[in-house]
């Protein structure tokens, strides 16, 4: 029986952070170095990993998560291996180097305790209800993963005056110094009849790069699980 | 999921997997056959010229460790462990292959494959059968290759005269390869000279008396390639042989505790915060304690018939050795194997250190980078197309409402309104079909829920799809709409449309489908039909079983769709009901 299994035994720890096949994270814990990840994330643990929701100081800023579409995050810490996962979405793991990274809120997996990060408010956009209203910046020296519902693309916006302009459905992640402005690029009349969100697209120019996922199912499931 | 190969296919690695580390098993087998199965790491010109990357059982790696030999494997009958950013650069393919020992021929071979296993996850599999050989004796099964980047190409090539004959043809000589055959692996391995019982290798003239793996001492070049006369099948280690005495060395590299009656390794030196006595033999998670069998300090999978082979067994792939730095430590009642461990990393130790290829974001998401531009529509990976408005004329694109993730450029977005979708309303699912016209110039970016997406390019000829797997289409091309009316469909009747012309049609669906042949007897349920060629035609076949026992309701399926057509017609059928 474990002949058959074992293809999918964890390799060993490289990094700090890895996948494990395609939809699963795999994090090497340290004590001393914790853990924010998005509640009820985790499916699997080993060694002495302590789980904190909420934890006083996140706890500020997670209020502002709370009006818009933020997600409720959890403190790990400890000495172990956590797995984490969100539905079977595809996990890609970034080791942000010192770059930043601005990523939906329900994208986001996992990322270092000490990293700088805080929820803002996407400029531009304030109008519209709905989706990519509010983001979560994240810089410094560390790990960071992200999910998407399919494996993502990464999109070059040029850096000309040229925007890129994506379905806020779709938006994975982009680069924090893009400019990101809303546009309704249907006409109007096409709008009859569909009340989804395709109505408008987020428009982002400058030098960077956009993430999308291949899919518009942007449904928050560990949240919904509740 | 599992990439399929044919003979002849070539893909790049980074398009199979992000992962560098990978793990490639071979199954071959036929009654009565044994097989030797190596890498060999060519240079440019395809030549085996530095003897240290001819990787074999008598070699179980090269000198950097960048290709393994792992043994029999999860199935496979071989297998190796490749790390393609540490291979030098002067090695610019790795050529796998599997040669017949002792008699026989490959067309007598029972179906088996080459795989690549990645992050734990098959990402490419080669099937191949005895079917497609004859008389050959060796057969490269496929190479991984540097050409810009590492690529994978299912070769399947057979060679008559075997090994000699593949040897020849990477340039090698038998009389060098003898030599090849003994140098020491790199330090701190394990020797790994066969025990000296039974399973001498039988090729390359190794010696059949004393295990020692010196310097290949009884040579016959006359009879390089013939077996020894003791020799068993390689194939077939003895386990519970009596312990072969370069077994009891100590391995530095990995706690192989030596088998049978070895010594036991000292004391864990640190508690063991678990409980277990420190030099308990932990069968973990169930494994079956073999006599011969190394401690797994866990994760492995049972690895006895392996043990007399003794490779120095590389980390990671399942093998019972701790991965470095995550299971060398005390801490967690692990039998070291080190004796007297080197201060041996307390608790988890996490790599901080850079990954392979840079950090950063960018160097992070380098594998989901854009495909380049160059056709009209270009296929981003699996569930993603791009389609380029200027490119190909000033073409417009319908496209299914919602199906935009991203575009670039100047496109315009319109309702495709008139009645066409006013006639597909009220299809299978009483959803309202609505496209909408994309047109301008630009790179629109199309998905749909995740869904695998397949372009296809119709010349001419023309093909049926149901309604809702329609994810976009060229404008030029013509299309009608067909009912297939029969009684059970659910809402009476499945749309479908019919497209014809030239152009390309990017078809969804739910999971990898199966595309099948029309036959005389060829039936697919209504819901997870797909496609079919518009020649082969359609019949309702509501099937009725009356059977006593059967739940009250119906079983679910029982509206079936026949096709029937000429030869060459086919149907696509995903694996997905809607």
């Amino acid at each position: 029986m474990n002949q058959q299994l074992a293809g999918f035994a964890p390799a060993p720890v490289a990094a700090r952070m890895e996948n494990h096949g395609n939809h699963m994270l795999k994090v090497a814990m340290q004590s001393g170095s914790d853990l924010l990840a998005r509640v009820g994330s985790m499916v699997a643990y080993e060694g002495f990993v302590q789980y904190e929701p909420n934890p006083p100081a996140v706890r500020q800023i997670a209020r502002d998560w709370a009006t818009g579409e933020g997600a409720p995050l959890m403190k790990c810490s400890g000495d172990g291996l956590l797995y984490l996962a969100d539905y079977g979405a595809n996990v890609v793991v970034i080791n942000l180097n010192g770059d930043g990274i601005s990523v939906n809120a329900t994208n986001l997996l996992a990322f270092d305790a000490h990293l700088q990060w805080g929820v803002e408010r996407v400029k531009g956009l304030a109008k519209f209800a709905g989706q990519g209203l509010w983001n979560t910046k994240i810089s410094g020296q560390g790990w960071v993963a992200l999910t998407s519902r399919g494996k993502p693309i990464v999109v070059d916006c040029g850096g000309g005056e040229d925007e890129t302009y994506v379905d806020p459905d779709a938006l994975v992640a982009w680069s924090p110094n893009l400019k990101v402005k809303g546009k309704r690029s249907f006409k109007a009349q096409s709008l009859i009849g569909r009340g989804s969100g395709e109505a408008f697209q987020m428009a982002f120019s400058g030098q960077g790069i956009v993430v999308v996922q291949p899919s518009e199912d942007s449904t928050d499931r560990l949240r919904l699980r509740g | 999921m599992a990439r399929e190969f044919q003979r002849g296919h070539k893909a790049k690695i980074s398009d199979l997997t992000a992962g560098t580390d990978l793990y490639v098993g071979v199954q071959i087998t036929g009654p009565g056959l044994t097989f030797d199965i190596s890498c060999f790491g060519l240079d440019a010109d395809e030549r085996l010229s530095d003897d240290r990357y001819f990787v074999f059982f008598n070699q179980p790696k090269t000198p950097e460790e960048s290709v393994q030999l792992l043994g029999a494997q999860a199935g496979d009958t071989e297998s190796f462990r490749v790390t393609l950013d540490k291979i030098p650069p002067q090695i610019q393919r790795l050529s796998f292959t599997a040669t017949l020992d002792g008699a026989g021929q490959l067309s007598q071979i029972a179906p088996g494959y080459l795989r690549i296993v990645a992050g734990g996850e098959e990402v490419a599999r080669y099937p191949f059968s005895g079917a497609e050989f004859s008389t050959e004796r060796a057969v490269m099964l496929g190479d991984f290759y540097l050409k810009d980047v590492w690529r994978f190409a299912a070769v399947g090539q057979g060679f008559d005269g075997g090994l000699d004959a593949l040897l020849k043809n990477f340039g090698g000589e038998v009389a060098q390869e003898e030599p090849a055959a003994a140098p020491q692996p790199g330090a701190g391995a394990p020797s790994f000279a066969p025990p000296a019982q039974g399973t001498a290798p039988p090729a390359f003239g190794a010696p059949s008396g004393p295990a020692t793996p010196a310097p290949a001492p009884a040579l016959q070049p006359a009879q390089g390639f013939a077996p020894p006369p003791a020799a068993t099948p390689p194939q077939a280690p003895a386990p519970p042989e009596p312990t072969p005495p370069m077994h009891a060395a100590p391995t530095i590299a990995a706690p192989m505790t030596p088998p049978g009656g070895g010594p036991v390794p000292p004391p864990a030196p640190a508690p063991a915060p678990y409980g277990q006595p420190p030099d308990q033999q932990q069968p973990p998670y169930g494994q079956p304690p073999a006599p011969s069998a190394p401690l797994p300090p866990g994760y492995g999978q049972p690895q006895a018939p392996q043990a007399p082979q003794a490779p120095a067994p590389p980390p990671g792939y399942g093998q019972p050795t701790p991965p470095p730095g995550y299971g060398q430590q005390p801490l967690f009642g692990q039998v070291p194997g080190q004796p007297g461990a080197p201060a041996a990393p307390a608790g988890y130790a996490v790599p901080q250190g850079a990954p392979q290829g840079g950090a950063g974001v960018a160097a992070a998401l380098q594998p989901y980078k854009e495909a380049p531009t160059g056709q009209r529509w270009t296929q981003q990976n699996k569930k993603m197309v791009r389609v380029d408005l200027g490119m190909g004329g000033d073409q417009a694109v319908l496209a299914r409402q919602g199906s935009m993730v991203l575009y670039q450029g100047k496109v315009d977005f319109s309702y495709k309104s008139a009645g066409f979708s006013g006639r597909i309303v009220g299809n299978a699912t009483g959803q309202e079909m609505q496209l909408m016209r994309c047109s301008g110039k630009g790179q629109v970016f199309l998905a749909e829920k995740s869904a695998m997406l397949h372009p296809i390019e119709l010349q001419g000829d023309a093909i049926c799809v149901s309604a809702e797997n329609v994810l976009a289409f060229d404008e030029t091309l013509q299309y009608e709409v067909r009912r297939v009316e029969g009684h059970g469909i659910p809402g009476g009747a499945l749309f479908t449309m019919q497209f014809q012309g030239t152009g390309t049609i990017i078809v969804k669906t739910q999971g990898a489908p199966v595309v099948l042949p029309v036959t005389p007897t060829t039936f697919a349920d209504c819901n997870a039909v797909v496609a079919w060629s518009a020649a082969s035609q359609v019949i309702v076949s509501s099937q009725v079983r009356m059977r006593r026992n059967a739940y009250p309701g119906d079983t679910g399926e029982s509206v079936n769709l026949q096709f029937r057509g000429a030869p060459g017609n086919f149907i696509v059928v995903q694996p997905y009901e809607v």
